[in-house]
């Protein structure tokens, strides 16, 4: 297994008239479970293939410990790959299908390696038999497990590698990965738009949107310190509430009301809190109260996901002019009609230009 | 018993495979069984007929000649279509012009073809046939059997190639590309991409074609009739043509009937066979 490291990597296909990757950069460690998390459109497939080696690289550098392989073939690279929909050689057994990736390699060797990864995804009893035959689990631990049989690979890459499955067998297939990853210090990536599944597979996880890395971190920063708009919204269900305010003597205001303290040029700003930051109640006093850190919001509905203890906790939508605002908390006793958002000062997060203003005072 | 009305919907059907199909085939089944001299005059002869055609070496040879003629087009057709096929761009504008052009030889009526390659192979003033025989190669098809015969395979892989070729084009862009990206990741060389990628999956087209042009071929008629009206003597009469001038020639409604029905379970008996070892090979794998 390597450390892959991109160096201002850029892609642009024949007669677009963009990139489709703007000038990457990222190392991902030796042994990580690295998880690049983009919508459609993102540019994920592109490095995916740029780092296969299916597709040439045009400009910037591709480097395996150290080594650029930017112009290798990929079966040199020894870059493996488990994509959305189980691809195995049909005709062939699941162990003629494993075999088949170690040609190279000496048979006593290659029937103990086959019989050590099968034993691991559990595949065993199903060695013997075509794939026409398993089901789709079955079918894809075979295609995981080619993807990993062969000695010395550099890299596995996942693309979507949950999609075909059933709901129910998602969760044992991501641990199923999640362990063998860990076991064999793969270094893997995971491409994926579904972020519960970059958060619960990655020890870091980058955001791709429109060609550019908007951030590596761990999946806890993420969610925490997202530095640009789009994380925030994308990242966390719901995503991010994002409200137009402005910056002055210090501090972030909307509607004429402090949030928060902050250290940043006076101008306009997004103000970014997540569901969980904040909380609605209503109050029986109606008067606005400059001096405290709350807002007047109208409450339009709100959504029991569990209960405990005769207590629902679910989200709260309610409406900030001409905004909409949706928090995580007890909703015990909430109705629809005048209600006051409080944020957590500590945590709000300011965004100009999309990029979050760093330098909370 | 409400529900067993339902059968009478099926009888239009009943009535149309019955006239188009069964009551001919009766027919035929009933003339092989008698001697006809004139409409009222005829003797019921048993097997007679049967025995007769089955010893007939014109028959024999006709038979022989004819699976040779089939193993031969199959064996250059089914290859050469999976190669050009393989060979047709995937995508962009050209696909849709060269699947056209490819499918001219299959819009034109069997005898134009015969007349196409009779005009195109004659020795003395036919573009192939003086051109072969400018280069110092004597070629006349119709007076040599082997010169009969390459130019009746020619004509043959000319007229159907792009059919094997255009089923192949369809199956192979049913492949996912998944499949050959992760053959070029596994370093397989374009034999091994052939062999365990794309073959596997061709399968059931291939065995469409292969079916199609073994019946096809097994009945061919009209365009040896014209190109070489199944000579020089008799090398290139096949079954068809052989029946027909039976039937229409001789005017021996008895021997004809049953050779047609020979004919026809031998036809019948091909495509069983290859239809059950093809599914028989797929299920197992």
């Amino acid at each position: 297994m390597a450390e892959v490291v991109l160096e201002d990597l850029s892609f642009r296909y024949p007669g677009a008239a963009a990139d489709t990757l703007a000038g990457l950069n990222l190392t991902v460690m030796r042994g990580e479970a690295h998880a690049l998390l983009g919508s459609s459109g993102s540019g994920k497939t592109t490095l995916l293939n740029l780092l296969s080696g299916l597709l040439p690289a045009q400009h910037g550098r591709i480097l395996f410990d150290g080594q650029d392989v930017s112009q290798v073939a990929p079966w040199q690279r020894g870059v493996t790959q488990v994509f959305q929909f189980p691809v195995l050689y049909e005709a062939m057994s699941v162990a003629a299908n494993l075999a088949f990736v170690m040609r190279d390699i000496p048979d006593k060797q290659r029937s103990e390696r086959v019989a050590e990864i099968a034993g691991k995804l559990g595949i065993d009893s199903v060695l013997d038999r075509r794939p026409a035959g398993l089901t789709l689990v079955q079918k894809q631990l075979a295609a995981i497990a080619k993807a990993l049989v062969r000695p010395g690979v550099s890299l596995v890459l996942l693309d979507e590698p949950l999609t075909a499955a059933e709901p129910e067998h998602k969760w044992q297939l991501r641990q199923t990965l999640k362990s063998l990853q860990q076991e064999l210090g793969a270094t893997m990536i995971y491409v994926t738009h579904d972020q519960t599944e970059a958060l619960t597979f990655a020890d870091r996880v980058s955001v791709l949107h429109q060609g550019v890395i908007l951030q590596t971190a761990t999946p806890q920063a993420l969610v925490e310190k997202p530095v640009h708009e789009h994380v925030g919204y994308f990242v966390g269900t719901p995503g991010m509430n994002l409200l137009e305010g402005i910056i002055r003597e210090g501090g972030c205001w909307v509607d004429g009301i402090r949030l928060a303290a902050i250290h940043a040029a006076d101008g306009p700003c997004k103000v970014g809190f997540r569901p969980e930051w904040a909380r609605i109640e209503q109050r029986s006093n109606n008067v606005v109260d400059k001096a405290t850190n709350t807002l007047p919001v109208v409450i339009r509905g709100t959504r029991t996901l569990t209960t405990s203890r005769g207590q629902s906790l679910g989200l709260a939508v309610a409406r900030l002019g001409e905004s909409e605002v949706v928090t995580r908390q007890t909703l015990t006793g909430l109705e629809t009609g005048a209600g006051w958002l409080s944020i957590d000062p500590e945590r709000i997060l300011c965004f100009r230009d999309g990029w979050r203003l760093t330098d909370h005072a | 018993m409400h529900d067993n009305r339902a059968w009478f919907g099926v009888l239009p059907v009943l009535l149309i495979v019955s006239f188009s199909a069964v009551i001919p085939l009766i027919t035929v089944v009933n003339y092989s069984v008698q001697d006809i001299f004139d409409v009222d005059t005829r003797l019921f002869v048993g097997l007679d007929w049967y025995r007769e055609t089955l010893r007939d070496p014109r028959f024999l040879d006709a038979l022989l000649r004819q699976a040779g003629f089939s193993i031969l087009i199959l064996g250059i057709e089914i290859p050469l279509g999976i190669l050009v096929a393989r060979a047709l761009p995937t995508e962009g504008r050209r696909v849709g012009l060269i699947l056209v052009l490819m499918a001219i030889p299959l819009l034109i009526p069997w005898n134009v073809v015969g007349t196409i390659w009779q005009l195109f192979a004659r020795p003395d003033i036919g573009l192939l046939g003086s051109f072969v025989n400018g280069l110092g190669v004597e070629f006349n098809f119709t007076a040599n059997r082997l010169d009969a015969w390459i130019t009746l395979l020619m004509m043959d892989v000319w007229h159907w190639t792009s059919l094997v070729a255009l089923l192949t084009f369809s199956g192979l862009s049913s492949i996912p590309s998944a499949y050959y990206q992760a053959a070029t990741m596994d370093g397989a060389s374009r034999w091994q991409v052939f062999r365990h990628v794309e073959l596997p999956r061709l399968k059931s087209v291939l065995m469409i074609a292969v079916l199609l042009r073994l019946m096809d071929s097994f009945m061919i008629y009209t365009e040896p009739f014209v190109l070489t009206g199944g000579g020089p003597g008799n090398s290139t009469t096949f079954l068809s043509q052989y029946l027909t001038t039976m039937a229409v020639g001789q005017f021996d409604l008895g021997p004809a009937a049953a050779f047609s029905v020979l004919y026809f379970l031998v036809v019948l008996l091909l495509c069983w066979l290859f239809y059950t070892s093809m599914t028989t090979n797929a299920e197992e794998q």
